[in-house]
């Protein structure tokens, strides 16, 4: 599939999000012990992987633990810079350990670590006004302050920087990103806000389970959480979408907007009348389905 | 379910097993302890129920000049134990070697349920003075009411004569006496008792707790304890502790509604005794009678806010406002109601299994032992471990998961305990089984049989049969600790070593084992019987099965060596090898581990345990690529009675894998029956079911994935509405649908049934 293709494919596809190019940057900390290590190496994987499925390979950059340094991280940013427009989308995870002193964050790395002014100045300074910052490190809840603004999401494993124990969010928010049942929608692709959802109930759940206080409450902060999509779970589309198929899948976004639409007017209307209407609209968009499928080819009627 | 609020004035949740026996008021009988005239005349008045005089005399003592640690007995007279308190640290302060003073002041803190406090003086004196007798006394009272074998080192200086004092010794013999009851050791309590009568009769203090004890004695044997009432009634007609004393050995005895007569009685005679006022409202609470166990208990709390249980046992009661009441109510008669308060979050994922483990077990007891429930069992399962601890309070060894009072059944819920160690099913088959030997019985069961029967029938016909011995168990039998049958209630009441309550379990069950397989069954009803007709252990055993307890213990040695023995010498062996095993783990030795875990399981086949060498076997098969050996050993393992959920969960996936289907729904319904919290479980199983047409029991396990709140909605009501289109429930179905639609529009399974049942029932489009 080239990049050509992807883009327009994305364009039909995930209308809530018009973006021209969807830039990753997953960063590998440092484990401490073997067990950290391979814990942050899968989680990473896992990120890379879903990362694929929206995007190129050549746009998905990978700091693992050996190369993870200040500078070259940094100096990916600046590349970065000169490479993105408004229109870009940037992700950003930060998958390690973190620290904070009361004064500064800093997440770790071999040699000197990233700092909470490193990162929030490095997001600043690209153009792209559709970000994304998930950062499962102890004590990630500090930078909140630094980095929210209107064009960024946050996802955070700690609700501030005191909360400075090993997080068990990662790997929950790893296992979303490739887990059906994380995909609450069920629209094939996980989001922002469902890859959330999901790890922070596995976090509260294990806690809850075990007979603990919660060390660590995780928080996403900003707009859009639910429209900012982390990865799909059905890669298998067309690579040519043909002006019939084309216009079928306008006719289903189009009445994907009047469900929404009603969905939202449900408190104003009667309980038999809207589920009238839902049931309505259900039969249609499920008729369209059936015709994308047929249009596409897609014989595999399994889920 | 906010656990720190049972934690009360430094007293932590095992003093709650603290059942004070005398409990005339809280300072009691002191039997010489003191004697400033002043006070004994105030105490004589006292002693013979001149209630009023005697506070006027105790007031006129407070109010006096004397000493500070008199005055203090003067408050604690008056129930001022704050103040009485103070007086007696002022009395420290004033003369510090005053040892009689200090050892008073053990006592009160042993009468405010301080009990770790009043050990620590006793032991401050006796560091001072080792033959300090009401010292030694103040400690075995305190070690004696926690049913703590350690009193024995208390006791015997004062009975040998090593520390000698008459009043440390009345109050000694009394405990031997009252051990001497619980123990079912009739002479030698007469013997106590007559030894302590002759001492107060020679110093004329009052015979009131002997007469109490004497009453409990008759009582336990079945005659009438009449004469001793009579007795204590004319000395003293407020004398509560007459009625209060015997009520406690029906407590131990589990003759609960025996004991709220009692207690009631006593609370009548003396309305402020707040010990028998608490003790009545746990025994209602037992007896499934809130409203009047709430009146007793606020009662004993306004009179003595110094004790846990009372305020324990109502912040329960008001937690109840969390759980939920489920009745099942057949309509066929002559069938039990069955009552169920399950805590609301938890209550439809255990309901359905409960109630039909329940039906089950009715039918197989009903017939087995014949007799029928002739009341509703109520069973209450709570989460939170601490709330089912209050429920037992004050009852020595009873089952640390569940506890039976008659027709009410309390026990741990599946998620108060973690999986792999507790199965609520069996625990719950445990406990009805107590509910048929205790009412079978009118309650005159003694413990170890009614274990024994409930163990045996874990074993026999159970949800998870099979005779399975803990590995502490065998070891114990190698260690020869198995009791007399004759004193088999003793490793429960007064276990002298960590593992006894546990080793008694098994021992009680082997018995019922072995009296089924050598006797017959019919054997097991008629001892049961026998203890109806109020025969003892002894007795029962003479008379149902013609031999005496002596030789009936040779007997059972030799069974106990027929099916065991081969186990027990080869005990070294296995524990060498399961180290081994660990060992080979870590270096992840597969191929020896493979050896090591069959020779292992060649030993003893039903250990199922946490650390059972089928499940290294199975990971050791799996690591070397041994996909089917692994799942063999792995489905060998549930057959033996395997029941870690995680473990089960595998097989189940291989199973399915191997499109073994019929036997992976049979895997993980088991799983309900350890965790039925899981409500990924249940939506598995629900598809499984559903998939083999099982289409009803699938919907059971889908209502309740909803229930439990799964994260992924839409598939929870997908699931439903596949169920109920698969039992010809369109309407349903279609709301389902509409629901999963709601939430997730563009789930396609979704989509694709909305549309076959458009087309197949023509819904308006």
């Amino acid at each position: 599939m080239n990049r050509r293709n992807i883009s327009l494919a994305l364009l039909l596809l995930a209308p809530s999000l018009v973006f021209a190019e969807l830039h990753v940057v997953i960063v590998e900390g440092l484990g401490g012990d073997q067990a950290y290590a391979e814990q942050f190496s899968a989680q990473v994987d896992a990120i890379e992987v879903a990362s694929a499925t929206l995007t190129a390979d050549d746009n998905i950059k990978v700091f693992r633990t050996d190369t993870a340094s200040r500078d070259a991280i940094l100096s990916h940013f600046t590349t970065l810079e000169s490479r993105l427009s408004a229109n870009d989308q940037v992700s950003v995870f930060l998958i390690g350990h973190g620290s904070y002193d009361d004064v500064e964050y800093k997440f770790n790395i071999p040699g000197p670590d990233l700092t909470g002014e490193d990162i929030a100045a490095s997001l600043d300074a690209l153009a792209s006004t559709s970000q994304l910052l998930v950062n499962t490190s102890s004590a990630s809840g500090a930078i909140v302050d630094l980095l929210q603004n209107d064009n960024r999401i946050l996802v955070l494993a700690t609700r501030s920087g005191v909360e400075r124990h090993a997080t068990r969010f990662g790997s929950y928010f790893a296992d979303a990103l490739s887990n059906s049942t994380a995909d609450t929608d069920k629209n094939k692709r996980i989001s922002a806000a469902e890859a959330f959802s999901f790890a922070a109930r596995q976090v509260d759940d294990y806690y809850e389970g075990n007979g603990q206080l919660a060390t660590e409450h995780p928080r996403i902060e900003g707009e859009r959480t639910a429209r900012m999509t982390l990865a799909r779970l059905d890669a298998s589309r067309p690579a040519i979408i043909d002006v019939a198929l084309a216009e079928l899948i306008t006719e289903r976004d189009a009445l994907n907007s009047d469900i929404d639409a009603l969905r939202l007017a449900r408190d104003d209307m009667a309980l038999q009348d809207y589920q009238a209407q839902l049931l309505e609209k259900m039969l249609q968009l499920a008729r369209l389905e059936d015709a994308i499928e047929a249009r596409e080819g897609n014989t595999n009627g399994q889920d | 379910m906010g656990k720190t609020r049972r934690l009360l004035v430094g007293v932590s949740a095992a003093v709650l097993a603290f059942a004070p026996l005398f409990v005339a008021n809280a300072r009691g009988i002191h039997y010489g302890a003191v004697t400033d005239p002043a006070l004994l005349s105030c105490d004589q008045q006292y002693w013979r129920g001149q209630i009023e005089a005697a506070e006027a005399c105790y007031t006129d003592v407070l109010n006096s000049n004397t000493d500070a640690a008199i005055r203090a007995e003067a408050a604690w007279a008056l129930g001022d134990l704050k103040l009485a308190n103070q007086l007696f640290q002022r009395a420290m302060t004033v003369s510090p070697t005053d040892a009689a003073a200090k050892v008073r002041w053990g006592d009160l803190f042993a009468a405010s349920h301080q009990n770790a406090e009043a050990m620590d003086i006793y032991r401050e004196v006796l560091a001072e003075e080792s033959a300090n007798a009401f010292a030694l006394l103040g400690a075995a009272r305190v070690l004696v009411d926690r049913f703590e074998d350690a009193a024995n080192s208390y006791l015997q200086p004062l009975i040998e004569g090593a520390a000698y004092n008459d009043g440390a010794l009345v109050g000694a013999w009394l405990l031997v006496a009252q051990v001497a009851l619980e123990n079912n050791r009739y002479d030698e309590a007469e013997d106590a008792l007559n030894q302590a009568e002759s001492i107060i009769e020679h110093n004329e203090w009052p015979l009131l707790e002997v007469y109490a004890l004497r009453a409990a004695a008759d009582l336990l044997n079945n005659v009438d304890g009449g004469k001793w009432t009579e007795l204590a009634l004319a000395n003293n007609p407020h004398y509560g502790g007459i009625y209060a004393t015997p009520a406690h050995f029906y407590v131990i005895t589990r003759r609960y509604r025996d004991a709220i007569d009692l207690y009631q009685k006593a609370v009548d005679i003396e309305p402020d005794l707040a010990a028998a006022h608490e003790e009545l409202g746990i025994n209602l609470l037992r007896d499934n009678q809130m409203t009047r166990a709430r009146k007793h208990l606020e009662i004993a709390y306004a009179e003595d806010p110094f004790s846990p249980k009372a305020v324990n046992s109502l912040r329960l009661m008001d937690s109840y406002s969390d759980f939920r009441l489920i009745d099942d109510r057949p309509e066929a008669p002559g069938a039990v109601p069955i009552t169920l308060r399950l805590h609301e979050d938890e209550a439809a994922a255990i309901a359905p299994y409960a109630i039909e483990l329940t039906r089950n077990s009715m039918a197989v007891f009903t017939e087995r032992y014949g007799f029928a429930l002739r009341e509703p069992v109520i069973i209450e399962m709570y989460p939170d471990h601490e709330d089912f601890a209050v429920r037992t309070a004050g009852m020595p060894g009873l089952g640390i998961l569940g506890a039976t009072f008659g027709y009410v059944i309390a026990m741990d819920s599946p998620s108060g305990r973690p999986a792999h160690q507790f199965q609520w099913g069996t625990t719950l088959w445990h406990e009805m089984a107590h509910v048929f030997t205790l009412e079978a019985s009118d309650h005159l069961v003694p413990r170890w049989y009614s274990e024994g029967i409930s163990v045996f029938e874990e074993w026999r016909s159970g949800p998870n049969p099979g005779i399975r011995i803990p590995m502490s168990v065998y070891n114990a039998m190698q260690d020869d600790r198995f009791l007399p049958i004759a004193d088999l209630d003793e490793g429960f009441l007064r276990p002298t070593y960590e593992e006894q309550v546990i080793v008694s379990y098994m021992q009680a069950g082997l018995v019922c084992d072995f009296i089924d397989r050598h006797y017959g069954e019919d054997a097991l009803r008629k001892v049961l019987f026998a203890f109806r007709e109020g025969l003892k252990t002894v007795a029962a055993i003479e008379s149902v099965l013609s031999i005496t307890t002596a030789e009936f213990d040779k007997d059972f040695a030799t069974f106990v060596q027929t099916e065991h023995g081969a186990v027990l010498e080869q005990l070294e062996d296995w524990h060498h090898t399961q180290t081994e095993i660990s060992s080979k783990m870590a270096a992840e030795d597969w191929s020896e581990i493979v050896e090591l875990a069959r020779r292992l399981i060649a030993i003893i086949p039903q250990y199922v345990e946490a650390d059972s060498p089928y499940l290294a076997l199975a990971r050791a098969q799996r690591e070397l690529g041994e996909q089917a050996a692994a799942l063999e050993s792995l489905d060998t393992f549930w057959r033996e009675g395997g029941y870690d959920p995680a473990s089960l969960k595998r097989l189940g996936q291989w199973l399915v894998d191997a499109d073994r289907k019929a036997t992976a729904i049979k895997v993980l319904q088991s799983i309900n029956l350890v965790d039925p919290l899981d409500q990924e479980l249940h939506g598995e199983l629900g598809d499984l079911l559903l998939d083999s047409g099982q289409a009803e029991n699938a919907l059971r396990e889908f209502e309740i994935a909803l229930a439990l709140e799964p994260h992924d909605m839409a598939t929870a009501w997908y699931r439903l509405a596949q169920a109920q289109h698969e039992l010809g429930n369109i309407e349903m179905s279609q709301g389902y649908l509409l629901q999963a639609l709601d939430v997730a529009p563009n789930f396609r399974p979704a989509q694709r049934l909305l549309l076959k049942l458009a087309d197949q029932h023509s819904i308006r489009n």
